[in-house]
């Protein structure tokens, strides 16, 4: 006999009082999963005549509820979270021979075996990161700490690039923008230093990953993201996968979901916005977007993913904008495209544009 | 502007990318055991996907003990940091939630109580906690159900004691085994959590049948 027959004989004759005091019952209701909705929604199809009866126990099951329904919010998410790693950071760092000093709600037996090597292992670590952070953050010490060898990659207009880290990471750099890494990550920490735009596959793995850009710190431990500094000073990131929680300078916090964009004014203003894939990361994947770009930005995006200089000669209607995608394309179809759209004409001499407005 | 390089800059904003969503890729499928021992192995993503799934509900569970939210919030931060603490020398644990809710309800006792003693008597001390709400959300069931019916439920609930509405919130809210229902509650055996459940829904029965009898 298999188990769905077992299980028909008991059910068969079950009133209410059965159905509520069930587990299996009540773990179809509360969390459905492949399994037991098999079971029930089969069981149902067999029995039609208990319909009723199942429905009015799903419904007792259902109406109770907790009294108090708080909600734990993003915010106490994030500082819950931060609060807890934290906590790891001290105990390393503070309590190196009496761990159990720093808490006093925590069990002495533990904390007392807690072995020498892993605090000698703890104060390196620290060391180290301490060595890094000094090293990345103040490059023009005329005294860079030994063993730390950073590697520079930088790209001029017109050219992107792939660097692969030691970690297995992947940076996607994009034209006139630059980034900087140790050639060994330490054991505690990945940080890496940026100017200009990349997008980041990071590996996921316990040493958090940290992209710094100007004064802003990303701290990811495995996701997938895009970090645009303009040249305003605004700072984009527009998260892939993962999740992210933003500090400001004036104290707020904000959490961004997967697909959401954080903008960073220089003067500390932020907001929060979809973003269209494509248009804000397809650069890696060599697509160049416009979106009712102005004519300024439309400049200023050639230039930097061509290395050339436009000229602009003519009258230009300041309401102009350009809408299209190009994939991997050559300058000249990409110019006569646009002209295409708009009546104007292009020259190419060698790195030198001229877009002329006939009109 | 920082002129001076050698000076750092207090006031980054940061930005947490916890990498969170990614634990559920890795972890969703596995049984508790296996990302319970994985976190007792130092995993990070392990941990990450352990406060991800559980934070939120621990929460809410330390709401029905407790009116002070910092304190909740502080309880579950200091939960997690004795757990991360003791990794390495965990005990297997089954089933995660439970095992949590338990230790989140002592914390939440103790830290209100000084003294041991009140450990115990301190869920009945305060009738409030572990307040159930019966409210039914179809208009169907609410034709079915009179307004007057349901009251009666609510008061039939309200009339359980403590320990019975703990266990009947772990049962229905949070859809808890019987299994579980022990842990959470600290029971050493899972009949116990089945006598509490069964004795409340009699009481119930019970109140309910007398009142309506009254009524007629």
């Amino acid at each position: 006999m298999d188990l769905l027959s077992i299980y028909n004989m008991k059910y068969k004759d079950y009133d209410i009082d059965h159905f509520i005091t069930d587990e299996f019952f009540i773990q179809w209701i509360k969390n459905p999963n492949e399994n037991n909705s098999h079971f029930w929604e089969k069981w149902m199809e067999q029995h039609p005549e208990k319909r009723p009866l199942v429905s009015k126990a799903a419904n007792l099951i259902r109406s109770v509820k907790y009294a108090d329904n708080t909600e734990f919010t993003d915010r106490m998410y994030v500082e819950t979270f931060e609060e807890i790693l934290k906590a790891d950071n001290h105990f390393r760092q503070l309590n190196p021979i009496s761990p159990t000093k720093i808490s006093t709600t925590h069990t002495k037996k533990v904390n007392s075996f807690f072995p020498l090597r892993g605090i000698a292992a703890s104060l390196l670590v620290l060391f180290c990161l301490w060595a890094q952070y000094e090293a990345i953050n103040f490059k023009t010490d005329p005294e860079p700490i030994a063993e730390i060898v950073l590697v520079k990659r930088s790209n001029p207009a017109g050219k992107k690039s792939i660097i692969d880290l030691p970690d297995g990471s992947r940076i996607h750099l994009n034209a006139n923008s630059e980034i900087e890494f140790p050639r060994e990550f330490s054991n505690d920490i990945r940080l890496v230093s940026l100017t200009g735009e990349a997008f980041f596959e990071i590996e996921k793995e316990s040493r958090p990953f940290i992209v710094q850009s100007g004064e802003t710190k990303i701290k990811v431990l495995g996701t997938s993201f895009n970090v645009n500094k303009k040249e305003n000073g605004s700072l984009y990131v527009a998260l892939v996968t993962g999740k992210v929680s933003v500090d400001t300078q004036n104290g707020s916090r904000m959490t961004l979901e997967p697909n959401e964009m954080l903008v960073l004014e220089d003067g500390g203003a932020y907001r929060k916005t979809g973003f269209d894939a494509k248009e804000v990361i397809g650069w890696k994947d060599k697509y160049l977007v416009f979106k009712t770009s102005s004519l300024p930005e439309v400049r200023r995006k050639l230039e930097q993913w061509y290395g050339v200089k436009i000229e602009l000669k003519g009258d230009f209607d300041t309401k102009w904008t350009y809408s299209g995608t190009y994939k991997d394309e050559m300058l000249e179809n990409v110019l006569r495209g646009i002209c295409m759209t708009s009546g104007m004409n292009y020259k190419i001499d060698k790195k030198q544009i001229t877009l002329t407005n006939p009109k | 502007m920082n002129h001076n390089p050698k000076l750092p800059n207090t006031e980054y904003s940061t930005i947490y990318l916890l990498g969170h969503s990614e634990s559920i890729k890795v972890y969703d499928s596995k049984p508790d055991l296996d990302i319970w021992n994985a976190f007792n192995k130092g995993d990070e993503i392990a941990f990450n996907y352990i406060y991800k799934m559980y934070v939120t509900v621990l929460f809410k569970y330390g709401c029905q003990v407790s009116r002070d939210h910092n304190h909740i919030q502080d309880c579950i931060q200091n939960i997690f940091i004795d757990l991360r603490r003791k990794r390495g020398q965990l005990n297997e644990v089954q089933s995660i939630k439970a095992y949590l809710f338990k230790i989140l309800y002592r914390e939440l006792i103790r830290k209100s109580n000084k003294s041991k003693e009140a450990v115990h008597q301190y869920p009945e001390k305060i009738p409030n906690n572990f307040s159930i709400e019966f409210s039914q959300e179809t208009k169907l069931i609410q034709q079915e159900n009179s307004q007057e019916k349901i009251e009666r439920i609510q008061g039939a609930i309200n009339k359980l004691t403590c320990r019975q509405r703990q266990a009947i919130l772990l049962f229905y809210e949070e859809g808890m085994t019987y299994k579980e229902i022990s842990v959470a509650m600290d029971f050493s055996e899972v009949k116990s959590a089945r006598k509490v459940i069964y004795r409340a829904l009699a009481t119930m029965k019970t109140l309910l049948q007398t009142k309506s009898e009254n009524e007629v």
